[in-house]
């Protein structure tokens, strides 16, 4: 059974950190300042507006130490990291959870953030949550639903998702823990210590700037690997600015993924919003959802 | 009986077993010993095919010529000259024209005429039951990567990574020694001459003396055959890689993917071939380069390490013998590479 980590209440502590990509402070000012609004303390880690010239938020150490800091502080009640990039890959082998094993907290994020995700999963059996992180409250973006279902589930509301259907949906009702993320990040993983869980489980999948045919080597990566053959249910997010060669691929994202997993009688919905766009739904990874799909309706409930 | 037969029935007969626990000590001692497929002599059969992207008879011309040239007979796969989008024809065609390729007795090896993208698409398709009882040589790079790694692994059969009918020069006699060279060193390979590469020195080199089963090719493929049952064993063996058109972070991560797979930890040696680095983004600076990326994976392992090897997405890209041991020598005043 999952280890839930207790959910906010007000007065509690979300501590910002940037364990991958560089972020500079104005950028998160926003989130800092909308967190507050919410009613929480904001903490933020060293890593965030660094004195970092490259392209990461800090040196691995740096990255590393100021994200076991904040993992281990006990006044920090969530770890919300304020952007992704590229970066956990390099540190995550060296991240103790020894002491967060017994005193779980929300860690939350997505893209390069997965790899948090899967491997506090899969090694520590632990939720986690996938979510808009602080670029996406900019813009008046912290009004949108998809930032307000971050607050909604990080003070422990239940969750009914309701979006639209798509043509190519397949119909059916799936019961699991879900888990999932971005699709290069689970392909990076296969075979490493945070690999993946997926049997009996709902898999949510979202991309951004992959070419077509990469988006269908690792799918084809995930089928060959097991991952696609005992799902409980598939999500589609989004896959944004997808590129194509020169030579076009000849069919767009969701034909690709729509045939990859067509052997299989699971439901499958397409177009649910989580993604690298506005559209990103806060999602708990490794807590029992319920998936309805129809064709013109599709639910997530948990 | 071939030598490799004999030496085993040898074995097993005149000399004690080693402890239960020697041969249990490492599920890798179980992977197949390399099977080495009959080189060819003049008046062999090259079957070419497509299986992964698309090209024109055209195309593949100066290739039929240059191999007829040196006495070969070319049979030419229904599916070149097909497209499907990107595709050198469905993946039934692609998966059909490779079989028969594989099956027909005539052809003594097969070159697949381009890289792209496709192996993985049909790979598991194919029915290697023939080419186990009768190995035949499959040339190829890049997405070919995905078959020279699944016959490695499943069937340790050995295999060319070398160019393809798209690399050889429209004139030869206006091309330029190195085409001339790595094109030659295909037939090289083919026929059955031992394999010699001498390498120039890196200062960044890692020093050392290995002797292993060649094995690898494009990086990216060797990550997405991960948890696959194409997936690379490296244990005791020379790993070369080499890739085009990635970000610094991705072949940085691409090589984290090797080290958490654990393919770095038991190698003989690495050898890091060609990497054509797409530029950074600005503002987005990696600051590191291919070696940094390297050194810092392997800085806690012994064997040794070299840069710059001729292979790769360029004009020096050697013929290099899949599964075949090697002995790889990285010294501050040379770096050579040869078949043993």
């Amino acid at each position: 059974m999952v280890k839930v980590p207790p959910y906010l209440q007000p007065g509690d502590t979300i501590a910002l950190v940037c364990p991958s990509g560089y972020m500079a402070i104005e950028k998160a000012q926003t989130c800092i300042d909308v967190l507050k609004e919410w009613g929480y303390k904001v903490k933020i880690g060293t890593t965030v507006g660094s004195h970092s010239i490259n392209y990461f938020s800090g040196t691995d150490e740096e990255r590393l130490i100021n994200f076991q800091q904040i993992l281990d502080d006990d006044t920090v009640n969530a770890v919300l990291c304020a952007r992704g990039g590229y970066g956990l890959s390099r540190i995550i082998d060296h991240i103790s959870f020894r002491k967060f094993k017994k005193q779980p907290k929300w860690v939350i994020g997505f893209s390069d953030i997965t790899v948090l995700h899967s491997h506090i999963y899969s090694n520590y059996g632990i939720a986690t949550m996938h979510a808009p992180m602080a670029a996406a409250f900019n813009d008046g973006g912290y009004r949108n639903e998809y930032v307000q279902s971050l607050k909604n589930v990080m003070e422990g509301k239940s969750i009914k998702y309701e979006v639209p259907g798509h043509e190519f949906n397949r119909k059916g009702e799936g019961v699991g823990e879900l888990v999932g993320g971005n699709l290069a990040m689970l392909a990076h993983m296969v075979g490493t210590p945070s690999d993946i869980k997926t049997k009996g489980r709902i898999l949510f999948l979202e991309d951004v700037g992959e070419y077509l045919y990469n988006i269908d080597r690792m799918m084809h990566q995930l089928k060959r690997s097991g991952k696609l053959d005992k799902l409980a249910g598939l999500i589609v997010g989004g896959f944004s600015d997808t590129k194509d060669t020169e030579r076009p691929f000849g069919q767009n994202v969701y034909e690709i993924i729509r045939d990859i997993v067509k052997e299989y009688d699971y439901p499958v919905c397409f177009g649910f919003p989580v993604s690298h766009e506005k559209e990103n739904y806060a999602l708990k990874v490794g807590v029992g959802y319920k998936l309805k799909v129809g064709k013109s309706k599709v639910m997530l409930i948990g | 009986m071939n030598r490799k037969h004999f030496l085993s029935s040898f074995l097993v007969a005149g000399l004690p077993l080693p402890g239960w626990s020697a041969w249990r000590s490492d599920g890798e001692n179980d992977a197949p010993a390399a099977i080495l497929p009959r080189y060819l002599k003049p008046g062999d059969t090259i079957g070419i095919t497509c299986p992964a992207g698309f090209i024109t008879l055209p195309e593949i011309q100066p290739a039929m010529l240059q191999m007829i040239e040196w006495g070969f007979n070319i049979k030419v796969g229904d599916t070149v000259g097909k497209k499907d989008f990107t595709f050198g024809g469905t993946d039934e065609e692609r998966a059909g024209d490779f079989q028969q390729m594989l099956d027909d007795p005539k052809v003594k090896a097969i070159m697949c005429a381009r890289g792209g993208y496709g192996f993985v698409r049909i790979i598991d398709k194919l029915n290697f039951s023939k080419l186990v009882t009768q190995p035949k040589w499959i040339i190829g790079f890049s997405d070919i990567t995905v078959l020279h790694c699944h016959l490695n692994r499943n069937y340790g059969i050995a295999s060319i990574h070398s160019k393809m009918c798209n690399s050889f020069p429209d004139d030869w006699n206006k091309a330029e020694p190195i085409q001339i060279e790595t094109i030659l060193s295909i037939k090289q390979a083919l026929t059955g001459q031992k394999m010699k590469y001498t390498v120039p020195v890196n200062p960044l080199n890692k020093p050392g003396k290995a002797e292993g089963a060649l094995i690898g090719g494009n990086l990216k493929l060797i990550e997405t055959l991960a948890g696959t049952k194409s997936d690379l064993r490296t244990t005791n063996k020379i790993l070369f890689v080499e890739d085009t058109g990635e970000y610094l972070y991705s072949i940085d991560r691409m090589f984290w993917n090797l080290k958490r797979t654990g393919k770095l930890e038991k190698l003989a040696g690495l050898i890091v071939g060609g990497f054509k680095i797409k530029p950074d983004d600005p503002g987005e600076e990696f600051g590191r380069t291919i070696q940094d990326i390297v050194l810092e994976k392997v800085k806690e392992y012994h064997f040794p390490v070299c840069f710059d090897f001729p292979v790769g997405h360029q004009r020096n890209n050697y013929a290099l013998k899949c599964g075949v041991k090697h002995r790889l020598s990285v010294s501050n005043e040379d770096v050579i590479l040869q078949e043993i």
